[in-house]
C-alpha cells in the first residue's frame, strides 16, 4: 500500500454568507475576494505541510491544477512542484495533473514535467487530465473537442519523451515542425502516468488499455468507487492482463484526532465550508464536453456526489470522508482499501478552513498510529 | 389562465400546420441532413436559430409556405441531422449550405434566418452573392460591437428564468414559457445539449467571426435586417452595424419583441419578410 498526501490549497477566507450570495466559487467569483498578503502566508504554510509529509513517512505528495477559483489555488501545480523538489529529498511528487487541452503548445507539459523529473532526481509522477468543466470557461477552450485534444496531446508528449528529436508532428489539432524538448525526463522510458477519473467508462477503458494508473477523484459515494474499480479490473482483463493494485488509487479525505467525538468536532465545520462553498460550481459542464449519454449519466449521479450530502450520517455512510480516533480510522481504512482492492490511497487532511495546527496533528496521528498498521 | 389558452391555441396551430412540412433525409456532401419542405413558389430557404425551431414544422414555416416553396433544413449536429464531426466553424456551415443549394439544384434563392441562422445566411451571401436573390437577417450575431458585448449564453442557459429574460421581451408570457419550458423532458434536454454543442463549436473560442465585418460589402442583393427592439441577447446595435456594412441594407425594428421574433411577433415577422421577398 502506498499513501499519498494530497493538498488542494483552498482559500479559507470566504465570507460567512458566501453560499447565500454566490452561485459559484469558480470562474466568475471575483478575485477581489483574494488577498495576496494572506495568500503569501497560505502558500508558505501549505508548502510546509506538504514537505512535512515526507518527514512523517508518507510515500508521496500530490498537487493539482485549477483556474480562477477559491477551491484550489494552484493554477500552475508545476510551480508548487518545483518548490517541493527543493524542499524534499525522497518522497514521490505527483502532479495530478496538468490539463492538456489548456496548454498550447502541449509541448509545454512535456518540458515542465521533464524539468521536474530531472530536478527531483526522478521522483515525479505525471498526471494527465482533460481538466474539469469550469476550466473550459476560465481558459475559453472549445469544449466539444476536449477529448480529442487530450488524446492527441498525450500521444505527442509521450512520443516527445521516448523518441529522439527533432521529429515532425501532425495531428488534427496540433502541428509542429520540430518536436525536440530539452530536457528529457530522468525516469525511463518516461515517468509514471496517473490519470484521475470521475467514473466515466470511457476513461476507465482508456487507462486500462494503456496500462496507466487510474486515480479515483474523491467526493463520491463508496458505491461509485466499488463500481469504478470493478470496471477497471474488468477492462484490464479485457486488455489481456491482471490489474496491478498500484494502478488503482482511491481519493478520500481522512481526519484523525484523539477521539471520534473530537475528530468530528474539529473536522466537520471545515468540511462543511468546503462542501457548501468551494464545491459550489465545480460541476458546471460546458456543452459538448461529454457525450450526451455521459451528460445524462452525470446528472443521474448527482446524488452520489458530496455536494448533495446533507447530514453527517450521509457523509459517514457514503464514506465521503474517514473521520475518527486512530482506532476507528484504522478499522475503516483497512476495510475499504481491501474491499476496493486499491494499492494507492490519496488522502488529504487539510480541507476548507481547517487550521494548520489541526491539519498537522491529524497528519501525525495518521502517519504514526494508523498507517504503519494498515499498510 | 390567459397564458394557458394562448398555449393551447399555439398547440392547435402547430397541429394544423403539421401536414405542411414534408421531412426528407438528403445527403449533402456526405452529411445526412433532415430537410423539411412545403409550399409552392419561389425557393425560400429558412435557416434556424440555435433553438432548433425547425426540428418541427411550425405555424410560421406554414405561413411562409403559403407564398413560397420553403426549404427548412436542420443544421448538422441538431436533432437527427448528421455531420457534426465535419463542422468546425461557421465557414463550414456556409459551405454546407452551398452544397445543399447544389444538391437541390437551386441556382438562386431567398435566403434568411434568425440568430445563428441569420449569421450563416450572411456568411453564405458574402462568399457566393450570385446565389442569393434576397437576403434577410434577423437578430443575428456574427459581429462584435464593442459598446454592447454579447452575454454568455452558455452561463445563462443554466438558469431558465434568466434565459427567458434574455430571449423574450415578455419573459413571463405564454410563448416564452412554451418555448423555454421550466421542466423540459428528456428529449428536449438532449436536443438542447446537442444544439449548445454545435453553438459552442461556432462561438466558444470567439463569439463572432472577425473576418465577417470586412466582407459584408460583397453582399450584392437587397438585404433586410429585422430586429426585436428589445433583443437583449443580440441587441439592435448589431443590426445597425450590419446595416452600415451591407450596401443598401434596410433595418426594421419589431416593437415589443425580443430575440426570437418568429415566436414572439410571428405575424409581423412573417409579413415583413414575405413583403420584402416578394417586392
Amino acid at each position: 500500500m502506498k499513501y499519498f498526501f494530497f493538498h488542494l490549497m483552498s482559500w479559507p477566507y470566504l465570507d460567512a454568507d458566501f453560499d447565500a450570495k454566490n452561485d459559484s466559487a469558480w470562474i466568475w467569483l471575483s478575485n477581489s475576494n483574494y488577498d495576496p498578503v494572506k495568500g503569501h502566508d497560505l502558500y508558505r504554510e501549505y508548502i510546509d505541510t506538504l514537505a512535512y509529509a515526507e518527514e512523517l513517512g508518507f510515500d508521496g505528495i500530490c498537487v493539482n491544477e485549477h483556474h480562477q477559483n477559491a477551491y484550489g489555488l494552484m493554477p500552475s501545480p508545476n510551480v508548487i512542484a518545483g518548490a517541493l523538489t527543493q524542499r524534499t529529498k525522497k518522497i514521490k511528487i505527483a502532479v495530478i495533473g496538468n490539463a492538456l487541452p489548456l496548454y498550447n503548445p502541449p509541448l509545454r507539459v512535456a518540458e515542465e514535467f521533464a524539468m521536474l523529473d530531472v530536478m527531483s532526481g526522478g521522483r515525479l509522477i505525471t498526471g494527465m487530465v482533460i481538466g474539469g468543466g469550469p476550466e473550459y470557461f476560465s481558459y475559453q477552450i472549445e469544449p466539444t473537442t476536449a477529448r480529442e485534444k487530450f488524446r492527441e496531446a498525450l500521444d505527442l508528449i509521450i512520443k516527445a519523451w521516448t523518441t529522439p528529436g527533432p521529429f515532425e508532428w501532425n495531428s488534427k489539432h496540433y502541428y509542429f515542425r520540430y518536436v525536440n524538448p530539452w530536457p528529457t525526463p530522468l525516469q525511463k522510458p518516461h515517468p509514471p502516468i496517473w490519470i484521475p477519473g470521475v467514473g466515466s467508462a470511457e476513461t476507465i477503458e482508456f487507462v486500462a488499455q494503456r496500462r496507466y494508473a487510474y486515480m479515483g477523484v474523491p467526493y463520491f459515494h463508496i458505491d461509485v468507487f466499488r463500481r469504478v474499480f470493478g470496471q477497471f479490473r474488468e477492462a484490464c482483463a479485457k486488455a489481456g492482463y491482471e490489474a496491478h493494485p498500484e494502478q488503482m488509487g482511491w481519493g478520500v479525505p481522512i481526519y484523525v484526532a484523539e477521539t471520534d467525538k473530537q475528530a468530528r468536532a474539529e473536522f466537520e465545520p471545515a468540511f462543511r465550508y468546503f462542501i457548501k462553498n468551494l464545491l459550489k460550481g465545480i460541476g458546471l459542464t460546458p456543452p459538448g464536453y461529454t457525450s450526451p449519454k455521459s451528460a445524462a449519466a452525470i446528472l443521474q449521479n448527482q446524488k452520489f456526489f458530496l455536494y448533495q450530502q446533507e447530514t453527517w450520517a450521509d457523509i459517514e455512510n457514503g464514506v465521503f470522508a474517514i473521520v475518527g480516533s486512530p482506532e476507528t480510522v484504522r478499522q475503516k481504512l483497512a476495510r475499504y482499501q481491501k474491499e476496493l482492492g486499491v494499492g494507492v490511497v490519496l488522502t488529504g487532511c487539510q480541507t476548507g478552513t481547517l487550521p494548520h495546527h489541526l491539519a498537522r496533528k491529524s497528519m501525525e496521528l495518521l502517519a504514526r498510529e494508523v498507517l504503519p498498521r494498515v499498510r | 389562465m390567459l397564458n394557458i389558452l394562448k398555449k393551447l391555441k399555439y398547440g392547435a396551430r402547430v397541429l394544423l400546420s403539421k401536414g405542411g412540412g414534408q421531412p426528407e433525409t438528403i445527403d449533402i456532401a456526405g452529411k445526412s441532413t433532415i430537410l423539411l419542405h412545403g409550399g409552392a413558389g419561389e425557393p425560400f430557404v429558412y435557416l434556424h436559430s440555435a433553438l432548433g425551431e425547425s426540428l418541427m414544422w411550425l405555424p410560421f414555416h406554414q405561413a411562409f409556405a403559403e407564398k413560397f416553396k420553403v426549404y427548412s433544413p436542420i443544421h448538422p449536429g441538431f436533432g437527427r441531422s448528421g455531420g457534426f464531426d465535419q463542422i468546425t466553424d461557421i465557414e463550414d456551415m456556409a459551405f454546407h449550405y452551398l452544397d445543399m443549394l447544389d444538391a437541390l439544384g437551386l441556382e438562386q434563392v431567398c435566403l434568411g434566418g434568425v440568430s445563428l441562422g441569420g449569421w450563416i445566411a450572411a456568411e453564405i451571401a458574402v462568399r457566393w452573392p450570385e446565389r442569393v436573390k434576397k437576403l434577410w437577417i434577423a437578430d443575428a450575431p456574427g459581429l462584435w460591437v464593442e459598446s454592447q458585448p454579447l452575454g454568455d449564453l452558455f452561463r445563462l442557459a443554466q438558469n431558465r428564468d434568466k434565459l427567458r429574460e434574455m430571449l423574450f421581451d415578455d419573459p413571463k408570457g405564454a410563448i416564452a414559457t412554451l418555448v423555454v419550458k421550466d421542466q423540459p423532458d428528456e428529449a428536449m434536454m438532449l436536443n438542447a445539449f446537442q444544439a449548445m454543442s454545435v453553438l459552442a463549436r461556432m462561438i466558444w473560442t470567439r463569439p463572432y467571426d472577425p473576418k465577417l465585418a470586412g466582407r459584408l460589402r460583397r453582399i450584392a442583393c437587397p438585404t433586410l435586417l429585422l430586429w426585436g427592439d428589445h433583443d437583449r441577447l443580440v441587441p439592435p446595435a448589431y443590426g445597425e452595424v450590419y446595416q452600415k456594412l451591407i450596401p443598401g441594407a434596410e433595418l426594421k425594428l419589431i416593437k415589443d419583441c425580443g430575440h426570437l421574433p418568429m415566436f414572439e411577433k410571428e405575424a409581423e415577422f412573417v409579413e415583413t419578410i414575405t413583403n420584402f421577398c416578394l417586392a
